[in-house]
């Protein structure tokens, strides 16, 4: 429950404008890291549902399949956010790297301005382009690897659209497993449904956090 | 940034640069030194990251930026280095001279291009051109890996935190009352140098060399006799302590 209200918190939280671009990226990463721990715990329900279904036997015959579901849906979390990890990690490092780029062409434009009149000022004309080559290479870099990270959040939100069927159909199967069975097996719906709307909730935190990275 | 020449011959130059008025308040105003010599250039403890762009303004009007073949580090703090990221971009080519205990941790501050000298225990020495340059061992002085730079045709000790001073950003540029100077120097001793043995140590070594200035990477630089009264002084100092409020 304390776990639900700091989520809601956490989300509810509005975007602070101030963060750096590699802040932003290490606070994605961290976001899904939380998200592969939801995911863990969902494919642990799968496999608590499968033995629940087979033991319910043939009244439950039609929620075997749905575990089947349940579980892959957990896999893609896994691996997705995984992905996403990586993704914002390396997207982190190019960003920490590019405010360096940055943060030296300033000090170089200060060098211009205070030496202007040096004798040797054009002696750093070749480091400064140079400098500023890199810049331009990382701001590439840097938009590129936003678009596939911006690519990978999408796709997981659109498999986890899944889990709202999957979460209706197990109670309906669960609705048909007999008395005994019926309440764990509603279980099983609850769970799936509020997992996905935890991970859910990050994704679409992180995707607000990449729109301010754009 | 202010830039004196220290010394000039034929064959280098010593050049001092400090007393920098735009820089933050809150740091400790540091000297960094140059020597020059036909074709290269060594920059030593060339400084904090809020430092860099005064600092490498006031290089680059004694010299083209190609001609800084050398950086030295005399040991790992950030008044000393901490532009070392900046430095890299600006003199990729450069060869920094450092304590080889320090590599692992000096490279934190960001260093692709640079290549990183490591100096040996024992000391070392680096020609910049026909000029030689030695590398004076001065560990836990304050540093536990640490060296001065000694120029014996200049007779000019560069000697890192020995002999420095806490002082404001007006001060002379060189100790003109010995005495008066020691309340600028007392607690930074004591307070910052770990070992009495390793303080005496270092005078020995440095009394047995012909030196006419010492020059300390923070406050006034020590010319003539009172060369001899810092190290006699020094000398006679209990270090390691702390004050007793």
């Amino acid at each position: 429950m304390l776990e639900q209200e700091n989520l809601t918190q956490t989300i509810n939280r509005p975007l602070e404008a101030g963060y750096n671009y590699f802040v932003s990226a290490a606070i994605i990463a961290a976001k899904l890291d939380q998200a592969t721990h939801i995911a863990k715990q969902l494919s642990l329900t799968a496999s608590n549902a499968r033995a629940v279904a087979l033991r319910a036997g043939e009244r439950a015959a039609g929620f075997r399949p749905l575990t089947d579901f349940i579980d892959r849906l957990a896999e893609i979390t896994i691996s997705s956010s995984k992905k996403i990890n990586f993704l914002a990690a390396i997207l982190s490092k190019t960003a920490v790297t590019k405010i360096r780029a940055d943060n030296a062409i300033k000090h170089f434009n200060l060098v211009f301005e205070k030496a202007h009149k040096s004798p040797f000022i054009n002696s750093l004309d070749k480091v400064f382009e140079q400098c500023k080559e890199k810049q331009q290479y990382l701001d590439i870099q840097y938009k590129r690897q936003i678009g596939e990270l911006s690519e990978e959040l999408d796709m997981l939100s659109s498999e986890l659209r899944n889990a709202v069927i999957l979460a209706t159909l197990s109670r309906v199967e669960a609705s048909q497993a007999g008395v005994e069975y019926q309440d764990a097996l509603i279980n099983v719906a609850n769970n799936v449904e509020s997992a996905a709307s935890e991970i859910k909730d990050y994704i679409k935190y992180s995707q607000q956090i990449v729109l301010t990275l754009q | 940034m202010k830039t004196h020449k220290l010394f000039e011959n034929n064959s280098h130059t010593w050049i001092m640069f400090g007393r920098d008025d735009e820089k933050p308040e809150q740091i400790i105003d540091s000297n960094q030194y140059m020597v020059v010599s036909k074709n290269n250039a060594l920059l030593m403890d060339p400084g904090g990251i809020e430092l860099f762009s005064s600092m490498l303004a006031a290089v680059i009007k004694q010299v083209p930026a190609e001609k800084i073949t050398h950086l030295f580090a005399s040991h790992q703090d950030p008044d000393i280095i901490s532009s070392l990221g900046l430095w890299d971009q600006a003199l990729p080519c450069a060869t920094l001279h450092s304590p080889w205990i320090w590599e692992s941790f000096i490279r934190h501050f960001g260093m692709e291009s640079i290549t990183y000298d490591a100096i040996a225990d024992v000391g070392g020495e680096i020609k910049l051109d026909n000029v030689l340059l030695e590398f004076i061992p001065a560990h836990y002085l304050h540093s536990s890996g640490n060296f001065n730079v000694y120029d014996s045709e200049a007779k000019i000790l560069m000697t890192g935190d020995i002999g420095a001073a806490l002082e404001s950003i007006d001060a002379p540029l060189f100790v003109d009352d010995f005495d008066q100077h020691i309340a600028s120097m007392k607690m930074f001793h004591q307070r910052w140098m770990p070992s009495n043995s390793a303080k005496n140590d270092w005078v020995n070594r440095v009394r047995k060399l012909d030196v006419e200035m010492l020059c300390p990477q923070h406050g006034r630089i020590f010319k003539g006799d009172d060369v001899k009264r810092f190290l006699d002084w020094f000398e006679a100092l209990e270090v390691g302590l702390i004050e007793k409020k």
